[in-house]
Formats: structure tokens, C-alpha cells, sequence
């Protein structure tokens, strides 16, 4: 992905080798994500927040999200000096115009550039709330690499904000690289990096799942779904003990009829020693005629049409729905019977 | 860290394969000489039942999947003989994991219904025992599908 070689190559120079992995392990997914992810307070302000005391800050944070885009709020952090900030505040807007550039989030995309000077940078990266996101992580990603121990207690002030986020991590399943992102105010240790990676998986495999069991796209809640999906499985248990009751009742029937089987057979058999010896062993009082007539049929007439094999399968698990009653069973054989002839002829 | 995602693959065989594999064992079944007697209905469908599933461990995934060992291997302990499977690569290192992983206790409840139901379940961790259910799902119901099918032709209604 061109947004992390992007970051590898921008930030080459000079900065700890930490950062640039807390950066790369960025990901953005697909712009609607990111929209749809908008926190109400405005994200942009964050970059600026960083380097204040964590009490001031929070205050900052939470009077901004009372109201929407505080720009006279942020207006009075640009006076504030941030001497040492610089560097992050340029890497931080580049990393907003890649962003956005990738997402085509807003119109005044295409004006930004690189900043020479922080302040404006700022402004600028308040302007465009849906991006800042990224620059937002990537903030707290240094900062927390940085002096990880100051942030603890802000982090856990904005968590709640970030639940809501847990829903993005689902895009980077269908990427051929995962791409953990921080979330926005959690921690960013191995633990929980590791548990967010799992629950994307358990979640991605209960979307699989949703798709197999009818009727359980509707539902939500995990523990509804797996109660529909345990049901399923039952149900389906229950109905093999049923048929298998069946077939139990059906097959020492004595009056069963084999000629109509044999009569409605219109396949060409790869191995037509097959059907007949499956079908004496399956019935055993029927065999001797069974095969005679068989042979004797197929001597005599032999199959009008010669049917491809591959092209005999399509139609015969079509047929299924209507019932063909004496079809199936046979071409159940006869589709047995192409696939492997001789491994069942030995076995037989 | 998480691991790169592959897409998680669930495909099973055809219906020819589970046909096959389950008429072979019903012929298999029928040769035997107390089969055929009126009285014991109930073992004869226990026994058909057994066939079945394991006809359709063997036509799903041979011993790819968990399942289908799990299954392969209980028949065979019912019937005092032992089963060999080839040696998998990879050794399953769920229990190393299991040290940092959140116990969701409604999921963990559902999760230990879904082990009784689906074979060996028992050591499975969440994630790798839904890929199991799926898998188990669509051959559940092929197998039903062609039991169906089965039935359907032999006794006409």
C-alpha cells in the first residue's frame, strides 16, 4: 500500500525507529469508514493538545466536543508556542494531506500542502475534521511512545469515545495485510493489540457463518446469532437421525420395484458392472435378476445417447426438485459412478 | 500481533463425493448378516446413523478438518479399533493463546454448546470452532440433501 510507503518515506530521516512503525501500522481503510466515524468533538484540535498537561487538555477536549468545530478554542492554542512540536505538527499534516488525498474527503484538499510553521498547520488541520483521525492516531501514537505514562489517565478519559470505532477494524479483513490501528485513546500494548485482532476474526467468521445459516442476517446480537446458528446444526443432526430412520425402515423391503429404477435409466454408464453389483448388494433378494435383466437390457439396446459426464451432473442434481422419483436414485449412481469407477469397482 | 488473512475456506465436495462415500458404506453395512432382521430396528438405525456420519467425515474433509477426526476417531473407539492420522504440520497452539483471551461469558456459554454439538469441539478456541461449525454446517447438509435423495428413490410416496 502506497500510504504506508508513503509514511516509511517521508519520515525517514531522523525520527526513532518506534514512530515509524506506530505510523505504518496506520491503516485506512474505506473512506465511508472514516466519515461515518467522525467523533462530534473536533478531532482536529488533538494535534494540538498534545503537548499541554493532561487536565488542561482534557478540558480543552471536553469543551470542544460540547460544540462543533471550535475554532475560536483552537484559534487561542495557535498562540500558544509550540517550540518542539514543529516536527510533529509537519509530519502530522502531511500525514492528513496524504489522508485525505487517498479519500477525497473534502473540497480543500487539493490546496494543502506541506506546512512551514505550526500554527498554521493547526488551522489547517482543524478544517478538515474527517482525516484528522489519522493525524489524530498518529499523535497519540508518538505521544504515547514518547511519555507513555502521561497519557494513561487522558486515554482513559476519551475511551468511550472510541467504542464506537470498533466496527472499522472489520475492513482490514479483507486486506491481503493486516494493518492494526490504534484506536483512538486505547493503549496500544501487545495485549490488546492481540485481543482486537482476535475479536476481528471471531467476527468475520460470525459474518460467515450469518451467511450460511438462512435467516440469521436479520438478527442482531451475537448471542442471538449463535443461538440461531446452535439450532441449525441441531436441526440438521435431527433430520440425518430422521432419514436415517427411514432408510433403516426402507431397505428390507422386499416388494421394492428395480425394474422402473432401470427402466428410466437414459445415462451412459462409465461402468455399467457397477450399478448392477451396488444395486444386488444393496438389495440382496433381488439379485440375480437384477443384473441378468440388466445385462440383458443393455445388450440389447444399447443407450441411445451417449451423454457427456461432466454435463450428466448438472442435470441430474437440477432434477432433484421436481422429483424425478426413479431418477434420483439412479442417478445418485450413475453420479457415483462417474467420479470414481474403479476405486468402487475394487471395493465392491 | 494479528496474522495476515487469508480467506477463510470452507469449500466442501460435491454431492457425488458424499453419494459415493455413503453408498459404499450402506452396501458395506447390508453385507453384514444380522442387518436384515425385522426385530432391533433401533440398532439398525444407530448403525446407519453411525455410517452416515462417518461416510460424510470421510467425503468432507478426510482428516483436513477437526471434525472430521474428531468423528473418525470416536467411531473408531466405538468399534475397538485404532485410528491413525498423518502428522500435521502444524501443531495446534491454542492453549498458549488462551492465556490472553477475554472471556466473554454470554459468548462462552453458547460457545460450550456449540462444542457438545459439533465433534471435537472440546479444545478449540472460538474462532478456529466457528470455521469448524461452517465447515460442518454445509456438510451436514449435503449429507442431508443426499439421504434425502436416497430415501426419496427408494421408497416413493
Amino acid at each position: 500500500m502506497d500510504l504506508s510507503g508513503g509514511f516509511g518515506a517521508r519520515s525517514g530521516g531522523g525520527v526513532p525507529f518506534r514512530e515509524v512503525t506506530a505510523l505504518e501500522s496506520l491503516h485506512l481503510g474505506g473512506g465511508d469508514e472514516f466519515r461515518r466515524m467522525v467523533p462530534p468533538e473536533n478531532a482536529g484540535g488533538f494535534t494540538a493538545l498534545l503537548e499541554l498537561p493532561p487536565t488542561q487538555a482534557v478540558e480543552l477536549l471536553h469543551s470542544s466536543s460540547s460544540s462543533s468545530p471550535s475554532q475560536p478554542t483552537l484559534h487561542s492554542l495557535g498562540t500558544l508556542a509550540f517550540p518542539s512540536n514543529s516536527v510533529l505538527m509537519e509530519r502530522a499534516a502531511r500525514f492528513s494531506v496524504i489522508a485525505t488525498e487517498q479519500h477525497n474527503q473534502n473540497g480543500n484538499v487539493s490546496g494543502e500542502t506541506t506546512t512551514t510553521s505550526s500554527v498554521p498547520s493547526n488551522e489547517r488541520i482543524k478544517t478538515e475534521p474527517a482525516e484528522t483521525e489519522t493525524c489524530d492516531q498518529a499523535a497519540v501514537e508518538e505521544q504515547n511512545n514518547r511519555c507513555g505514562g502521561k497519557r494513561k489517565d487522558f486515554d482513559k478519559k476519551v475511551k468511550s469515545s472510541t467504542k464506537k470505532k470498533n466496527k472499522s477494524s472489520e475492513e482490514s479483513e479483507k486486506l491481503p495485510y493486516v494493518h492494526v490501528r490504534a484506536r483512538r485513546g486505547q493503549a496500544t500494548d501487545s495485549h490488546s493489540l492481540a485481543e482486537r485482532a482476535r475479536r476481528e476474526k471471531i467476527n468475520a467468521r460470525m459474518k460467515l457463518l450469518q451467511e450460511l445459516v438462512p435467516g440469521c442476517d436479520k438478527i442482531q446480537g451475537t448471542a442471538l446469532v449463535l443461538d440461531e446458528i446452535i439450532n441449525h446444526v441441531q436441526s440438521l443432526q435431527r433430520q440425518v437421525e430422521m432419514l436415517s430412520m427411514r432408510l433403516a425402515s426402507v431397505n428390507p423391503r422386499i416388494d421394492f420395484n428395480l425394474d422402473t429404477i432401470l427402466a428410466s435409466e437414459n445415462g451412459s454408464l462409465m461402468d455399467g458392472n457397477f450399478n448392477g453389483t451396488a444395486m444386488q448388494l444393496a438389495w440382496p433378494h433381488q439379485v440375480m435378476e437384477t443384473e441378468q435383466s440388466y445385462h440383458h437390457r443393455q445388450l440389447q439396446q444399447p443407450p441411445p445417447q451417449q451423454w457427456p459426464f461432466d454435463g450428466l451432473n448438472q442435470p441430474v442434481w437440477g432434477r432433484e426438485e421436481d422429483q424425478d422419483l426413479g431418477n434420483d436414485h439412479n442417478s445418485l449412481m450413475v453420479g457415483a459412478a462417474n467420479l470414481h469407477p474403479n476405486q468402487v469397482k475394487m471395493e465392491l | 500481533m494479528a496474522s495476515a488473512n487469508k480467506p477463510i475456506n470452507t469449500d466442501v465436495p460435491e454431492k457425488d463425493v458424499f453419494a459415493l462415500h455413503f453408498l459404499q458404506s450402506l452396501s458395506n453395512l447390508r453385507r453384514q448378516n444380522t442387518f436384515n432382521s425385522p426385530e432391533k430396528t433401533n440398532d439398525r438405525v444407530k448403525k446407519i446413523k453411525k455410517v452416515a456420519y462417518v461416510s460424510m467425515a470421510r467425503a468432507a474433509g478426510g482428516t483436513n478438518r477437526l471434525w472430521s477426526r474428531a468423528l473418525l476417531r470416536r467411531a473408531a473407539k466405538e468399534n475397538n479399533k485404532v485410528v491413525r492420522f498423518p502428522r500435521r504440520k502444524k501443531r495446534v497452539t491454542c492453549l498458549r493463546r488462551r492465556r490472553s483471551n477475554r472471556r466473554d461469558p454470554v459468548e462462552e456459554e453458547e460457545a460450550e454448546r456449540l462444542r457438545n454439538l459439533v465433534p471435537g469441539g472440546g479444545g478449540m478456541e472460538i474462532s478456529k470452532l466457528m470455521e469448524e461449525t461452517a465447515h460442518y454446517i454445509k456438510c451436514l447438509s449435503m449429507q442431508v440433501k443426499v439421504m434425502q435423495c436416497l430415501v426419496d428413490g427408494l421408497a416413493p410416496k
